[in-house]
């Protein structure tokens, strides 16, 4: 950009700001890589209680478990992207607490999913709906609205259906909401 | 009668970062020179410039050894864009 004390005429302020505000579109990071690993990290851990509960095993949300390494796994991933993070545009802002406000709630319905009778998948599912829906409309891209719709259908068909095969249509919902969205925000091309 | 356009505003850099800080909700020094196509040293005076108005707010930290700068628009920056453009739509208008 030339010297700042050029005089402008109102068409060129115009376009300056249009050029400008243009410039800072699409940069919505793809945070691919969240969807790839809770979409696996969930998708094993239905799997596991299914498995588990089918062989008679006392505890089968010890499956669970394994969303505990993710967990710290997601926090370093943050910090690190936090660092290399040279902009944050405002739907990036409302996008973090969207998915930190999903994370504490689901946290506290696991915490006192016993009150619940552990019937904690139908409940997850339903509320997984949300960040996926509006993450998909925040960075129009069809793979996740189309994911929200699934995990919301998906929470319907476990109240549906109840007993150990709502951990299979978990581990299906899971695989459409965030895994096949991940995989596809991976290779497209950042705009 | 017509707005005088806020001399601040009306030069092409600093419309240019107002603009861009307008849009998002912070950026650092690295990110505003590579979008306005602007040397670091006349961005600098620039910054300070609208800093000094209190058009932004200007954070100086460090990212490991290397200091990082990172701007975001104020209440008042936003306040004197919006006259701004009000002033810019009356002589369009004209």
């Amino acid at each position: 950009m030339k010297h700042e004390e050029e005089t402008l005429t109102t068409q060129q302020s115009l376009a300056i700001i249009t050029e400008m505000i243009l410039n800072t579109k699409g940069n919505l990071k793809s945070n691919s890589i969240y969807f790839l690993l809770w979409g696996v990290v969930i998708a094993l851990a239905n799997l596991g209680m299914f498995a588990l509960i089918m062989v008679d095993y006392p505890y089968p949300y010890i499956a669970w478990t394994a969303a505990f390494p993710a967990w710290l796994a997601s926090f370093y991933i943050g910090y690190r992207q936090s660092k290399r993070e040279r902009v944050m545009t405002h739907l990036d802002r409302v996008s973090i607490w969207m998915w930190v406000t999903f994370g504490v709630i689901t946290f506290t319905l696991m915490a006192f999913g016993k009150l619940i009778n552990y019937q904690l998948n139908p409940v997850i599912l339903l509320v997984s709906a949300i960040p996926t829906l509006l993450s998909g409309i925040i960075i129009r891209f069809r793979p996740l609205i189309v994911g929200g719709i699934l995990f919301w259908v998906a929470g319907i068909a476990c109240f549906a259906v109840g007993g150990p095969w709502q951990f299979l249509i978990g581990a299906a919902a899971v695989t459409a909401g965030f895994i096949v969205p991940g995989v596809l925000l991976r290779s497209k091309k950042e705009d | 009668m017509f707005k005088d356009l806020d001399p601040l505003l009306h030069a092409q850099l600093r419309l240019a970062v107002m603009s861009l800080l307008l849009s998002v909700e912070s950026a650092d020094f690295t990110f505003i020179r590579e979008k306005t196509n602007s040397t670091a040293g006349n961005l600098s005076v620039q910054l300070d410039k609208l800093s000094e108005a209190g058009y932004i707010s200007v954070e100086k930290t460090f990212k490991g050894k290397k200091p990082l700068t990172t701007c975001k628009v104020t209440k008042k920056g936003i306040k004197a864009f919006e006259e701004y453009v009000t002033a810019l739509k009356q002589y369009i208008q004209k």
